[in-house]
């Protein structure tokens, strides 16, 4: 049982929800989907007396447009496995989500943003928004702002959020091609290691995004003629350590993860 | 328990943690139970409800044991807060068959499907889930429904051949079981090994 003696709150506004993060900041949390939260207050890891449920506000929509793709706070994995456009026109968020671990029960209930928000260094989805460069819609007490992936995930386990501020969406661009490794233990293992390859419009080559490898994503720009291996390598600094893998291994891991990435996307063109 | 003044025993004290009352269908029964917020939906259908067909493995959403039928949605129960449940219609494994066993069931039991027997009511909601979206699935879809849910005693083997058993029965083109096929045959090839 969760050790502390809990409120639950199921806002039905944007501004109740902000009204009830900012009377409790500092001890309180916001629900999406709960499958990293309610086990980290389950091991009385986090000592908190509010949570926050996002289920009265909607939120769970995707919206394709012209130019941008807009992802709802409350859609999970399989509401992303479920859309056709999202196959078209952002291939890499299905590609990804087939891959997340714990069953389908997990992929109905697991949302992307939660997960984003709680930016666990080995977790698929810090480095996937950032590979995207999704810009995160915040609602806070001075209304809505946007803050980019990469200003967004600011450490291990913290994000750029003022007191009463919350994520309603992300929102990227349209992007037809994708590659994408992950290196795991097992099927129903965490990543150890992500790699999404992407076109990098802002030079024309390809950029790709190491998730899992250090604190916070990582992202090398690169040609097709580059030696990815050695550009990653130097790139990986200060390299994650926890139980699935010591830091050696993951900067040990993290050239050919690349690599294998975009060999998929290679594939995905030809 | 606790003993008051006057030497009343006091089964449940009266909790001192934020609570209310929660109202739930389960089984097709409506009920109405006090929890506290910090309940996990898993811990009011186990303690509050009595309906201990649903077990705790992890607490952690890696075993699946808790598994639910939750609004049509098969959900691990100990990542779900009782209190956002409220007014679930829930499908526990005690109500899973309300006309004895079921194809399923019966394959699983057929096969040597499990021992222990623990994972097995998070077992029966996945793969009916499967099932009842893909009548009649590849040995390979059959592991990839079972990702989320964990067994120690049987190596899977022949919880994947018990679950294609039981796609032919439901589909009405055998009704008699076929026990001991899978122990007595050579093991098909594993996927993972």
């Amino acid at each position: 049982m969760i050790r502390t003696a809990l409120h639950y709150h199921r806002p039905q506004s944007l501004s109740a929800t902000s009204s009830l993060l900012a009377e409790h900041a500092g001890d309180v949390a916001v629900i999406g989907g709960g499958t990293q939260l309610l086990p980290k207050m389950n091991r009385d890891e986090m000592h908190i007396s509010h949570v926050v449920d996002l289920v009265g506000l909607g939120l769970n929509e995707i919206n394709v447009g012209n130019d941008s793709i807009e992802l709802g706070a409350r859609v999970t994995y399989d509401d992303v496995l479920q859309c056709a456009s999202l196959r078209e026109f952002a291939p890499l968020l299905p590609r990804v989500a087939r891959g997340v671990t714990g069953g389908r029960q997990i992929l109905q209930q697991g949302t992307l943003i939660g997960s984003a928000c709680l930016n666990a260094p080995g977790t698929e989805m810090p480095g996937v928004f950032t590979a995207l460069r999704a810009r995160m819609r915040v609602y806070g007490p001075s209304g809505m702002r946007e803050v980019s992936a990469d200003e967004f995930f600011i450490d291990a386990f913290a994000v750029a959020l003022g007191p009463g501020e919350f994520v309603t969406s992300a929102v990227f661009n349209r992007s037809d091609r994708a590659g994408y490794c992950k290196i795991k233990h097992s099927a129903g293992s965490w990543p150890i290691v992500t790699a999404s390859v992407l076109r990098d419009v802002s030079t024309g080559g390809y950029a790709v995004t190491l998730g899992a490898v250090q604190a916070v994503p990582l992202r090398v720009q690169f040609d097709e003629s580059d030696p990815l291996e050695i550009m990653v390598a130097k790139a990986v600094t200060a390299p994650w350590s926890d139980e699935l893998a010591p830091a050696s291994y993951r900067a040990a891991i993290a050239g050919v993860t690349a690599r294998r990435a975009f060999n998929e996307y290679q594939g995905a063109t030809s | 328990m606790t003993i008051d003044a006057d030497g009343t025993y006091i089964d449940q004290p009266e909790s001192l943690a934020p609570g209310r009352t929660l109202t739930l269908t389960v089984n097709g029964k409506r009920h109405r139970t006090q929890i506290e917020d910090r309940q996990l939906l898993v811990e009011v259908i186990r303690n509050n409800l009595g309906l201990t067909g649903t077990h705790v493995g992890c607490y952690n959403g890696d075993c699946g044991a808790c598994t639910l039928r939750i609004d049509g949605r098969i959900t691990k129960s100990c990542l779900v807060l009782a209190a956002s449940a409220e007014g679930a219609d829930i499908v526990t494994i005690e109500g899973y068959s309300t006309d004895g066993l079921d194809a399923l069931q019966q394959a699983l039991w057929d096969n040597d499907a499990f021992q222990c027997g623990f994972c097995v009511p998070g077992h029966l909601f996945a793969l009916s889930d499967l099932l009842d979206r893909n009548p009649d699935p590849t040995e390979e879809e059959v592991r990839e429904a079972l990702i989320g849910n964990l067994c120690r005693c049987t190596g899977y083997m022949n919880l994947v051949a018990a679950t294609c058993d039981a796609a032919v029965r439901r589909s009405g083109s055998r009704v008699e079981p076929a026990p001991m096929q899978t122990m007595l045959s050579a093991p098909p090839p594993h996927p993972y090994l």
